[in-house]
């Protein structure tokens, strides 16, 4: 073993928190809101030691831990990972305190929490891991324990058909990933991830290469990959959901260039399949999101929409070696991330308190939860790219950094992305608007028999209302999380 | 003299208001009506004590850092041509919150729907007085959602969810191709300054001046509602409560006319902006002459006066693609006076509609002699509209006309826009007969109107009255703002 043990320590937290955390519920037989608590200590815990990395690898790249050598296993941090990362504990701190009150009814929290904390830990050696093998591994971690997640409520034929579907869809990925790996040994004979060093540049890596494509744009739903998407949102948790749709399945899009890149997969190719895939994500996205019944079916698409855009920006700043637009794409993973969490925890709430799932059924909530209803149409509202909103400064960056480019194919991308806005809003805003449907115009279908008010849980309350104040922040005042990312970029090194 | 600091007041005392309206739950219409319009009124007293500002200084600046790492300020700036607009907006609004006070809407929710107004408004005056391009599209894009909600929350009929939703997607189309003629520029120069960018975009290569010119009338187009892209308007009017339409259809159009001259005319070269002349105006024209048969056609009474907007707006558009300093002027100043006579028109129509609960032309008749002051404010409309001497859209028309004549362009353009102009005299005078004169209607016998109707009614029409007679002190204003303009072409 060699380098500093500290690189590994929020890796360890997650993993050895997730294995006490199990446990200690098993021995003490812990309360749902226990075990809640206990995630965020260890999340935070976790936030803690990944920030204290970063005085040791902003200076230097060069800090590691593993074994060195042949088959060695190496560990090494980065900033695109650290700050996917960090955005990921804090979406995930947030979701497990919503746990504590959605999870309630539920009997197998127990397994809960530790999946959490093992897919979050998955997720991080996905970006911290130097080898294509471990790379495998890891995201066999993170998918497996996603799987376990939507399929979580196991006595619903849906939800166990949705968890099914997703492993199924995320294995054949990850099949075709393994197979990459053989691609990738047989033509370069190393498996090694070196930031600085391409592997190898033959026609066996370049294919290997395309299978890591395909199996991360699999499981980050890239058009016409994307076919358990509608159905994993819709069936899982709704804080599962929030999860998957905020940090896990968009964070995939941003390991793809660090691969594809050093397996010989040209600037142009990657940034023209992006370009070209984001086109179809965004409009697919925002048209079948028009005729859905289902609100968090509705949302799925819409997140389908959202990763097209970021799939856009980083789609250009590859194919044009433009830098700010990987800033735009960092600030809109953070805005995507806040405002799909505050979306589908926003529908949790609607379906926990009013048991309502429908778009239609939504009429006239507003009076029975103003402040939740408030909340969700903020959420929905930055979505759409209303100004002061998040989505609107992400919005203007994209627009920046496209314009900036000046060339044919972004001129055209812009194009698809702004029909796709105005589509969206055809779809954002009656949503929106149900929720304050008057009195005399309530649908049949609608929850609200009578206007008396329902006390929405705080444990519910709190995360959705830190979501809805970030969203607003991103908006209204996006100058220090820009200085952030803009501090960051500078070592990202793609 | 007043600090500047003052002009940040105009943005911050109408959000105040909202604030306080959106706690004060329990307000009566009468608190919450009363509460916007004295911020409103407070608001507008603010503009005119900076004026001795603006007379010494040429304009009113105020600015702080917003978003640093964008290089973006919250900047605003009252000049000439936005001084204009501003009290414009302002004075329509102000007499819309009387009118709201006398008309049923906004009974429930009151608090809410002042508040609304009032954001409606806030969007329309940050907009003029917006230096920095992002802080306009902000103010822009409130100015959307405020109107929105409005039509939306309080429009009339079971359609009101769709036609706010037609409203919202169409001109927010036009407000995403003026985004992205905003941040072509942003990134081209480097600044969202207006200031620097009147200095710098000249300078831009021509190719990308013409396609930005391109992109903001088109944009802005669609906020002027001209033909085709007037879909949005005719509805949008219809549905809205009365004095939400008084606003949309006196303050919130001519936002698209402030937009060109804000942007393509006062950033552009005139070499930019020449291939655009005659588009501008022949669409001008084709506007003027749809929107009057239009409104000849139909049968709704507040449908007739939302389509007279499409025909006054292609007024307004000829007068602009002229190019010359007359039209533009003239152009301006239709902007107020079809502020004044559409604010007055659709007044009447609102207490028409309240007090015999119709709507339909061929079933009104003979309310004159119920209604007499309405009658007479009407009549003063009408001839207004109509471009009768010495009401002020004959002043604003002959200006419009004469910049015509003076492009180069063959005379047959300006003749045939004076001539499309019979056909406004026709719908006009149609209106007020089929209203007013003729018997009365036993089955419609109008109920009284109240006082709170009748008087911004009548002071409207005095107004429109006064404007015409003596128009010198708007016409002073309208010269520096224009000149503001000409002097970049």
């Amino acid at each position: 073993m060699a380098g500093n043990v500290s690189v590994i320590a929020p890796l360890g937290i997650l993993i050895a928190g997730g294995f006490v955390i199990y446990l200690l519920a098993r021995l003490l037989n812990l309360d749902n809101r226990v075990e809640a608590v206990l995630t965020v200590l260890v999340l935070l815990a976790t936030l803690v030691t990944t920030w204290m990395l970063i005085p040791s690898w902003f200076g230097s790249t060069t800090a590691f831990f593993g074994v060195l050598g042949d088959g060695g296993v190496i560990f090494q941090p980065n900033v695109l990972g650290i700050f996917i990362f960090l955005i990921s504990l804090i979406l995930g701190g947030l979701v497990s305190l919503y746990s504590a009150k959605s999870l309630s009814r539920d009997s197998r929290y127990l397994v809960y929490y530790p999946l959490i904390l093992l897919s979050l830990a998955g997720l991080l050696g996905m970006f911290m891991t130097r080898d294509l093998f471990n790379l495998f591994l890891l995201t066999e971690l993170t998918t497996i324990t996603v799987s376990a997640l939507v399929g979580f409520r196991y006595h619903q034929d849906r939800a166990i058909r949705a968890g099914f579907k997703y492993l199924i869809m995320s294995s054949l990925g990850t099949m075709i990933m393994l197979f990459g790996i053989y691609l990738v040994y047989r033509g370069s004979g190393a498996l090694g991830l070196q930031m600085e060093i391409p592997i190898g540049t033959d026609s066996f890596s370049r294919i290997g290469a395309g299978c890591f494509l395909v199996g991360f744009s699999l499981k980050a739903g890239v058009v016409p990959l994307h076919t358990w998407v509608p159905e994993v949102y819709s069936q899982a948790p709704s804080s599962v959901s929030a999860l998957m749709a905020g940090v896990i399945s968009k964070s995939m899009l941003f390991i793809i260039p660090g691969v594809c890149l050093r397996l010989g997969i040209t600037r142009e190719e990657l940034g023209i399949f992006l370009m070209v895939s984001a086109c179809l994500n965004m409009l697919l996205g925002v048209i079948r999101a028009l005729n859905q019944r289902e609100l968090r079916r509705f949302l799925s698409y819409s997140s389908i929409a959202q990763t097209g855009y970021l799939m856009f920006t980083l789609g250009v700043g590859i194919y044009y070696s433009y830098t700010p637009a990987f800033s735009t794409g960092l600030f809109l993973f953070l805005g995507e991330a806040v405002m799909n969490g505050l979306v589908f925890l926003s529908a949790g709430v609607y379906e926990y308190h009013l048991d309502i799932r429908d778009v239609q059924a939504l009429s006239g909530v507003s009076r029975k939860m103003p402040a939740q209803a408030f909340c969700f149409s903020v959420g929905l509202a930055g979505l759409a790219g209303i100004p002061l909103l998040a989505g609107f400064t992400g919005k203007w960056l994209v627009f920046s950094a496209t314009i900036a480019v000046n060339d044919r194919f972004a001129w055209i991308g812009l194009a698809i992305f702004l029909i796709s806005t105005v589509i969206g809003l055809a779809g954002y805003l009656p949503v929106l608007a149900f929720q304050y449907r008057p009195a005399e115009n309530l649908a049949s279908d609608s929850a609200v028999g009578d206007f008396s008010r329902v006390h929405v849980s705080n444990w519910m309350a709190i995360p959705v209302g830190a979501l809805t104040l970030m969203v607003f922040l991103l908006g209204v005042y996006p100058g220090p999380w820009m200085g952030i990312i803009e501090s960051l970029i500078k070592w990202l090194a793609i | 003299m007043i600090s500047s600091l003052w002009l940040l007041g105009v943005a911050a005392l109408p959000l105040v208001a909202v604030v306080v309206l959106l706690i004060w739950r329990k307000a009566t219409k009468l608190q919450a009506g009363v509460l916007a319009l004295v911020s409103e009124g407070l608001t507008l007293l603010i503009v005119f004590l900076l004026l001795p500002r603006l007379r010494q200084d040429g304009a009113v600046f105020y600015s702080f850092a917003w978003i640093q790492n964008l290089s973006i300020n919250f900047s605003l700036e009252l000049n000439w041509l936005s001084l204009v607009f501003l009290v414009t907006e302002m004075a329509v609004t102000l007499a819309a919150m009387v009118y709201s006070l006398g008309e049923n809407t906004g009974e429930k929710s009151s608090n809410y729907y002042y508040a609304l107004l009032l954001l409606f408004s806030l969007g329309m005056s940050g907009t003029t007085l917006a230096e920095d391009v992002f802080v306009f599209y902000i103010f822009w894009e409130l100015m959307l959602l405020a109107s929105v909600l409005l039509i939306l929350i309080w429009g009339h009929g079971e359609e009101r969810g769709k036609v706010s939703l037609k409203y919202f997607i169409v001109t927010h189309l036009g407000s995403l191709i003026v985004l992205v003629g905003l941040i072509t520029l942003y990134v081209n120069v480097g600044s969202s300054s207006l200031s620097v960018l009147m200095e710098q975009a000249g300078s831009l290569p021509l190719q990308m001046q013409r396609t930005l010119t391109a992109l903001f009338v088109i944009g802005f187009s669609v906020k002027m509602a001209i033909f085709p892209l007037h879909i949005w308007l005719p509805d949008a009017h219809t549905v809205a409560p009365t004095p939400v339409t008084i606003i949309l259809a006196a303050a919130m159009l001519s936002m698209g006319t402030y937009g060109i001259l804000r942007f393509p005319f006062s950033l552009f070269s005139m070499e930019a902006l020449q291939p655009f002349s005659l588009w501008m105006m022949i669409t001008g024209l084709i506007s003027e002459v749809y929107g009057a048969l239009m409104a000849f056609a139909e049968k709704d009474v507040k449908r007739i006066i939302a389509y007279s907007s499409v025909s006054q707006m292609g007024y307004i558009l000829f007068g602009l693609g002229s190019l010359t300093e007359v039209g533009m002027q003239g152009a301006v100043m239709h902007v107020v006076y079809h502020a004044i006579v559409k604010g007055l028109l659709f007044m009447v129509v609102g207490i028409i509609i309240q007090a015999t609960q119709e709507r339909d032309i061929q079933k009104l008749g003979g309310l004159g002699k119920a209604l007499p002051a309405v009658c007479l404010a009407a009549a003063v409309g009408a001839l207004g509209i109509s471009g009768m001497p010495p009401l002020g859209i004959f002043n604003s028309e002959w200006m419009i006309f004469s910049g015509g004549f003076e492009t180069g362009f063959p005379a047959i353009l300006t003749i045939g826009t004076l001539l499309g102009s019979i056909f406004t005299v026709i719908y006009a005078l149609r209106f007020f007969g089929a209203i007013f004169l003729g018997d009365q209607r036993p089955d419609k016998l109008p109920k009284k109107a109240s006082l709170a109707l009748i008087l911004p009614t009548v002071a409207v029409a005095v107004l429109l009255l006064l404007g015409g007679i003596l128009p010198g002190p708007l016409l002073s204003w309208v010269v520096r703002g224009v000149q503001g303009v000409v002097g970049g072409l």
